[in-house]
């Protein structure tokens, strides 16, 4: 989070994680180069590769650069809650560098990304692409303050369901403070929809632990409500309390098939993204063995 | 412990305010900014007073630093049994004014009347001195004296003081000043130090002397200004002189009037000069104009201004024109002025007659039976005599055409023979830092490379000499010009003439400055007498014995070596056995100056004054109050206080900062 630069974080992140990824089994996952095509007519010229007509007198065309096979939509939570952060940042910031960082990794393997922000409602929406200049309009958008107040889970989500009629992967980065019982019926919503759910829950290191000491009036940062509280006997019931949220959002993300990360924002970005990716893997190989035992 | 100003003490009583910020009951302000309440619940605020009591610390060193605040404005200092005593003794210089300045009407008698004041006023437990100054410093009555026979000091320096009058010097009193300081002799040194200065410190003092002294801190100076009842004034003073040939000098005068002047009328004129070379003019107050001197048909040497009240700066003083006579004798056969080939023809040329110089040429094939002041010789010459010449001071230039003279001359083994080379020389290696260069030592004037020389000769040395240095060699590299001293005398060779049939040197412009050089140097110098003031050294060669009149017509007899300053204004005949001459003296034109100054001038110098109310009669209070204002100054204890406050509250900014941060995460 030293870096300022957002794109240049995201780019830091993607190029630590690929350079690690030439031992790992990802090695040519998505954007192995396919081959040369001949060009046929009504191809469009764009993509004829034109150092190879010199060199061979023949007209080829780049196949795959066009092609992509998945789409994923990142969905941020731009509510004040995630304004918060203990750590020299804030969870907005992590969840905006984790976003980019996707972002930047599905488009260099040539998929298409999107980007929903939300708030109580749905604020701005890129949908999937894969073209030049995508990345740095998704990067500008993540790098627009939020402006939003409190969190509508329910809402934002049941929107999202309209905007996104293809089938993709949708990547929800949020803190989760808000209630989710209604959560629960949108997520099964969107996966029934054949959506692949991923949900990226950013906690801060101080909400984790409650490590306040001192008695002070507490805001509460999306309603302005005031409560005074002495932490020292505040914390117990704190704590009991988010353990039965975390795990409410588990057991509902279990049953709807919802892939949960739960990320502190103090953990580096690279070990989210590697655990992110190593569970693709495990999903995909699980989804291939379950096809052979089928077959 | 004593303090300065106790008053400030009250100011500990403000530790009142952090006691009772400390003690007050309110709620709660610290403020959290968290991201949600969604697992908090509220409760009740605990007691205000229970908090505050972990904050004792902060308390104390707050209390503790208005504490400290309080005692270092307040200025203690430790009162030793000396400085405790009642009244403390004075020393007390008086420093009397006795310039120029001081002429005008009863100064001077105002002036020694507030001495004597100031002398009977002191008590016998006092130490006094008396000093009088204008361009330095004179002792009077000493601080010696007075602790031998303190109850003559009234008595011996009235006595004294009735011999001194005004000077004709200026007004030095930054040189005073300097001196006085370290006139507080070891005597002195547990006594309360004043100088009372009696001036009429007018705006021509020196000053800028002061600005390199750091003035002692328990030093004070009171001025006692002696005003005239009218400042109304014209001065006068020489702007420039120019000598234009054989007609009269050009003298111009600068005038100016003192700022709110009612004058503005003047005359002046020569002394004893008719009415009709009088200039009769205006001048506005506080204006200043340059005027050329009227006609001198008397010869006077003394222009006078007349219209103002005061007359000590109304003349100036001219030395009149003295052409001084040096005999040169050209010994040759070729001794034609009439003939253009001849090297006398420009030598008669060359030398005519000036204000300062007459020259008288003569030329003949045996020397004189009167030793000539300088003597050229060119070609063959009898070489008898010509070494005792030079030997007893003479002034030898030749142009030898063989080596007999000069080996004559100069007892060197040395050959002198023509050149052969049909090729033009030119000079090169000029040495123009010689004395007998002097003329070129401007850049402007050493281009040498229009001087071309037809004919020469090769004077080389048999064996390494050092009695004749080259001045300046030709382009193949044989000297041109060499010169030394012999005995008292000096003798020059030039190895080609200056006449046509040699070179073009007669012809360049190089000539004429070049013969009055060495005319100089013979002690024969051609430039104008130097305007000489009061103060400056009389100008003459200290080696011989002088005779000096002055204008009191006082004689001064001068052995060698010692030289003579000007004391008084006018003309000085200074004899010598060879020669007279008479030196002007005029006044130092800031003694014109006499508009008086604010002594709080003085202290943009750093000169620590006494207050305007502080008479001699200063009251018991007063003096102990100026003691414990110097033993604090000493002392400077509230450095020591303000160091203390400085880390009391470094560490209070410390204690605060922990607590405060005590929970990081909160103030995210």
């Amino acid at each position: 989070m030293r870096i300022k630069s957002l794109e240049l974080r995201a780019k830091v992140v993607v190029e630590g994680l690929w350079k690690g990824m030439h031992r790992s089994p990802y090695h040519g996952f998505s954007v192995e180069f396919s081959e040369y095509r001949a060009y046929v007519q009504g191809d469009d010229p764009r993509y004829i590769d034109w150092k190879v007509l010199a060199r061979s007198d023949r007209t080829y065309i780049k196949k795959f650069e066009d092609e992509t096979n998945l789409r994923c939509q990142l969905v941020i939570d731009h509510s004040k809650s995630m304004k918060f952060g203990s750590q020299g940042y804030t969870k907005a910031e992590y969840a905006a560098t984790l976003a980019a960082t996707l972002a930047s990794f599905l488009m260099k393997q040539g998929d298409a990304a999107g980007l929903t922000t939300f708030a109580d409602g749905i604020e701005e929406h890129l949908p999937p692409r894969n073209r030049p200049g995508h990345l740095r309009r998704i990067i500008t958008e993540l790098e627009r303050p939020a402006k939003a107040a409190g969190t509508s889970l329910e809402l934002s989500v049941g929107q999202l369901a309209d905007l996104l009629r293809k089938r993709g992967m949708i990547c929800l980065i949020t803190d989760l403070l808000a209630p989710v019982e209604h959560l629960e019926k949108q997520l099964a919503l969107l996966s029934a929809m054949g959506h692949d759910l991923v949900l990226f829950h950013l906690m801060d290191r101080a909400e984790i632990d409650f490590t306040f000491e001192k008695s002070a009036h507490f805001r509460d940062a999306e309603t302005g409500t005031e409560r005074f509280i002495d932490p020292q006997i505040a914390r117990e019931t704190y704590l009991k309390r988010l353990q039965a949220h975390r795990d409410t959002i588990q057991a509902a993300t279990d049953r709807h098939n919802v892939e949960y990360h739960f990320c502190p924002t103090d953990r580096p970005l690279e070990e989210v993204l590697f655990d992110f990716l190593s569970a693709r893997q495990r999903k995909k190989a699980s989804k291939s063995s379950a096809a052979r035992v089928a077959a | 412990m004593n303090w300065l100003f106790p008053l400030y003490l009250a100011g500990a009583a403000a530790i009142i305010a952090p006691i009772l910020l400390h003690l007050r009951r309110r709620p709660p302000q610290d403020r959290v900014e968290f991201s949600s309440l969604l697992f908090l619940d509220a409760q009740t605020p605990v007691p205000v007073s229970k908090r505050r009591l972990e904050n004792w610390l902060l308390l104390l060193l707050r209390c503790l630093a208005l504490i400290l605040l309080a005692l270092m404005f307040a200025r203690p200092f430790v009162q030793n049994e000396s400085t405790a005593s009642a009244s403390p003794n004075h020393a007390t210089l008086i420093v009397l004014d006795r310039s120029a300045s001081m002429r005008r009407a009863d100064l001077w008698k105002q002036a020694v009347a507030e001495a004597e004041k100031q002398l009977k006023a002191a008590k016998l437990t006092d130490r006094i001195a008396l000093a009088v100054f204008d361009r330095d410093l004179t002792t009077v009555w000493g601080f010696e004296e007075d602790r031998n026979t303190p109850a003559n000091r009234v008595t011996a320096a009235q006595s004294r003081l009735a011999d001194l009058t005004p000077t004709w010097s200026a007004t030095q009193l930054d040189r005073a000043l300097i001196a006085a300081v370290p006139s507080f002799d070891s005597s002195t040194a547990t006594l309360k130090k004043r100088i009372h200065l009696i001036t009429d410190l007018q705006e021509g003092t020196h000053l800028d002397a002061l600005r390199t002294i750091a003035w002692p801190a328990e030093l004070t100076l009171k001025v006692h200004r002696i005003d005239p009842a009218t400042n109304d004034n014209f001065s006068m003073a020489l702007a420039a002189r120019e000598e234009n040939g054989s007609t009269d000098a050009l003298i111009r005068i600068r005038l100016s009037n003192t700022r709110d002047s009612a004058l503005r009328d003047f005359t002046l004129a020569w002394k004893d000069a008719p009415k009709t070379d009088t200039i009769t003019a205006q001048i506005p107050p506080g204006a200043s104009r340059i005027l050329t001197a009227p006609p001198n048909s008397t010869n006077a040497t003394t222009l006078n201004l007349s219209g103002d009240t005061f007359d000590f700066d109304n003349r100036i003083f001219i030395a009149p024109p003295q052409p001084r006579s040096v005999r040169i004798h050209l010994l040759g056969k070729d001794a034609t002025r009439d003939e253009a080939s001849a090297p006398l023809y420009y030598l008669a040329r060359a030398l005519q007659p000036t204000d300062t110089l007459a020259p008288l040429l003569t030329a003949d094939e045996k020397l004189p039976a009167q030793a000539p002041d300088v003597l050229f010789i060119v070609g063959d010459a009898p070489a008898a005599g010509l070494r005792d010449y030079v030997e007893r001071g003479g002034f030898l230039v030749t142009v030898p055409s063989d080596a007999t003279l000069l080996k004559a001359v100069t007892g060197l083994d040395l050959t002198v023979a023509p050149d052969t080379d049909d090729e033009y020389r030119m000079l090169a290696n000029v040495k123009t830092e010689h004395p007998l260069l002097k003329p070129f030592a401007d850049p402007k004037l050493r281009d040498f490379t229009k001087l071309r020389f037809w004919k020469h000769r090769l004077i080389e040395f048999k064996k390494p000499q050092s009695s004749l240095e080259t001045l300046a060699s030709f382009d193949n590299g044989h000297p041109a010009i060499l010169s030394g001293r012999i005995g008292k005398g000096t003798l020059i060779v030039l190895a080609s003439g200056w006449h046509p049939g040699d070179s073009q040197f007669a012809l360049s412009t190089k000539f004429v400055p070049l013969l009055y050089g060495w005319l100089a140097a013979a002690g024969f110098s051609h430039d104008p007498a130097a305007t000489l003031l009061v103060g400056d050294t009389l100008p003459f060669d200290a080696t011989q014995t002088h005779t000096i009149t002055d204008p009191e017509n006082k004689t001064h007899t001068l052995k060698p070596g010692e030289t003579f300053t000007a004391t008084g204004i006018g003309l000085h005949k200074v004899q010598s056995p060879a020669h007279t001459q008479v030196v002007a003296v005029n006044l130092p034109p800031d003694e014109g100056r006499v508009l008086p100054l604010e002594p709080q001038k003085l202290a943009e110098y750093g000169i620590k004054l006494a207050s305007a109310s502080d008479t001699a009669a200063t009251s018991e209070t007063t003096d102990q109050r100026l003691t414990a204002t110097d033993t604090e100054q000493r002392q400077n204890l509230w450095w020591w206080f303000l160091i203390l406050l400085l880390a009391v509250l470094l560490l209070e900014t410390a204690i605060a900062g922990r607590s405060r941060h005590s929970v990081p995460a909160q103030t995210a």
